[in-house]
């Protein structure tokens, strides 16, 4: 049921408004394009996984199940490293920045223009840098190894690991 | 802004509606812009847009009522060079992107600007630390600059992101000198050290007709009361001086005063910059509570509060006004995501405080 604008406070009447709003307020350009904005769905704990490594950043590795399907955001969540994910996986920050191998990294399609542009601001970019959360975990990425850059030279000088939330 | 509904600037859409309506009918309408950072091209991109491309969001209705049209022209300039501009890339794609979204205004760049501020020293500015972002930016705006369409219609609107013109001058209109009417501007050039370069006018001029002109330079911090007087800040850089976050401790001082963000670092970065500089200082935090374990627990802050007659908003209370400001019948369209209330009472009303 669509509100017609007229009412609320339009007194003077708005000619310039199109008939109807069946793109749901969604930009075309948005849908259209291979980022993923919502996060990523909830996968299954029933899914087919993957062993992969994740190297954290105080060097010490970490031999986690991947699901296939699910993000790398939402792989280290389910582990609690301590990957930020501040946009909740949006592709709207860098903070969930992921240093990868460069065998792997020439496998993935090539990041979208919107990672690129959140890549730019990510601390100790690299060749090999994506995001967590842009890359879904696949059959193909059994053994695979995932640094985390190490953020800042503070970092973990009491071990301390806030929890995602 | 006005257009995000902050209580304190409820009064400037009548300003803004009227200025944008001042101007002689022979001229077009244009706004400057006086500034690069993320704030100036938004601010740009929301005035041009009109009325079918915002009723969506949740820009409040008063502040879509004074933006219907779309400003037809609007001016966005800075002192220095592209590769100086303190815009990141995401914010320039978006007014790339405006015409291939259907929104008619055209985004104008020009290649002779670009090719001006490139000095020796901005080329090293592109090589060096940070200098992906900037060579991607150049890319862009490269493209944006070579780029152009044909169609041009009556209602065309356009944003011109314009470089090293360094405005020296606000003029009234010659029939009426309360109102603005032009901005003078001189083109500059770059003198100076990579990443240190600064604009040095030439004595050529350019000037703008505009009938509204925005400043959008940034921020400086500014010292709490005592703080100047305890040599704890930094006028000059406008920063609190600290210890990976621990404020410089005065004489006498018990300590246990930090800081974190812009007025630690000065005002720059974005959420994820401020985000590794807070856990710094939470670093700190939990080095020094360690050593030191024994500071007084503070009193009880609610009462202390009502004492003072500090009315607070709860969780709680903010969820009442989430919910109000999300209810069907306050919204324009099924698809806006609110329609924000703009006044403190209202607010206070709707939280049930």
């Amino acid at each position: 049921m669509l509100r017609s604008i007229l009412q609320i406070g339009y007194k003077r009447g708005l000619s310039a408004l199109p008939n109807s709003f069946d793109l749901m307020g969604r930009n075309p350009a948005k849908v259209m394009s291979a980022v993923r904005w919502h996060g990523g769905p909830s996968i299954s704990k029933d899914a087919s996984t993957v062993n992969v490594v994740f190297i954290q950043p105080d060097g010490t590795e970490k031999k986690i199940h991947a699901r296939v399907g699910e993000n790398l955001l939402q792989t280290a969540h389910r582990h609690d490293l301590d990957l930020e994910g501040a946009c909740e996986g949006v592709c709207a920050c860098s903070t969930c920045h992921l240093i990868l191998t460069p065998e792997l990294y020439d496998d993935l399609p090539e990041p979208s223009e919107d990672e690129e542009d959140m890549l730019d601001m990510a601390f100790g970019l690299c060749d090999t840098s994506r995001l967590g959360c842009q890359i879904n975990v696949t059959e193909e990425m059994e053994g695979a190894v995932f640094e985390m850059p190490k953020a800042t030279r503070n970092f973990y000088v009491d071990g301390h690991v806030p929890k995602p939330h | 802004m006005p257009f995000a509904g902050h209580p304190d600037y409820g009064h400037i859409g009548a300003l803004v509606e009227d200025l944008l309506s001042s101007q002689n009918k022979s001229e077009k309408q244009q706004v400057v812009v006086i500034g690069q950072g993320n704030v100036a091209l938004d601010c740009a991109r929301i005035m041009a847009k009109g009325i079918s491309h915002l009723v969506d969001t949740d820009i409040t209705s008063s502040a879509l009522e004074v933006l219907k049209n779309g400003v037809q022209s609007t001016v966005v300039l800075g002192r220095r060079g592209h590769v100086q501009g303190a815009f990141t890339i995401k914010e320039i794609r978006e007014l790339t992107k405006l015409r291939k979204e259907g929104v008619n205004v055209s985004f104008l760049v020009r290649s002779d600007e670009l090719d001006l501020g490139m000095t020796h020293a901005s080329e090293e500015e592109l090589e060096g630390p940070g200098g992906r972002p900037k060579s991607r930016i150049d890319k862009l705006l490269r493209q944006a600059a070579e780029s152009f369409y044909d169609e041009s219609t009556l209602d065309e609107k356009e944003i011109s992101l314009r470089f090293l013109l360094n405005p020296i001058e606000f003029l009234p209109l010659d029939d009426d000198p309360s109102t603005l009417g032009k901005v003078v501007c001189e083109r500059t050039k770059l003198e100076g050290e990579p990443g240190n370069q600064s604009a040095v006018g030439t004595g050529e001029f350019e000037t703008f007709p505009a009938q509204m002109a925005l400043v959008s330079i940034g921020y400086k911090g500014v010292a709490l009361d005592g703080m100047q007087n305890e040599g704890l800040f930094d006028p000059q850089r406008g920063v609190v001086k600290h210890v990976g976050g621990k404020v410089a401790e005065a004489a006498g001082s018990k300590g246990g005063l930090y800081t974190a963000g812009w007025l630690k670092r000065g005002p720059s970065g974005i959420i994820g910059t401020n985000i590794m500089d807070a856990k710094d200082t939470v670093i700190t935090i939990l080095k020094d509570l360690a050593k030191q374990p024994i500071y007084k627990k503070g009193g009880d802050i609610d009462k202390f509060l009502k004492k003072r007659g500090v009315s607070v908003v709860t969780w709680s209370d903010y969820e009442n006004i989430d919910a109000a400001e999300t209810r069907i019948d306050r919204k324009r369209t099924e698809v806006q995501p609110r329609e924000k209330f703009t006044t403190v009472n209202e607010l206070l009303v709707a939280a049930g405080v």
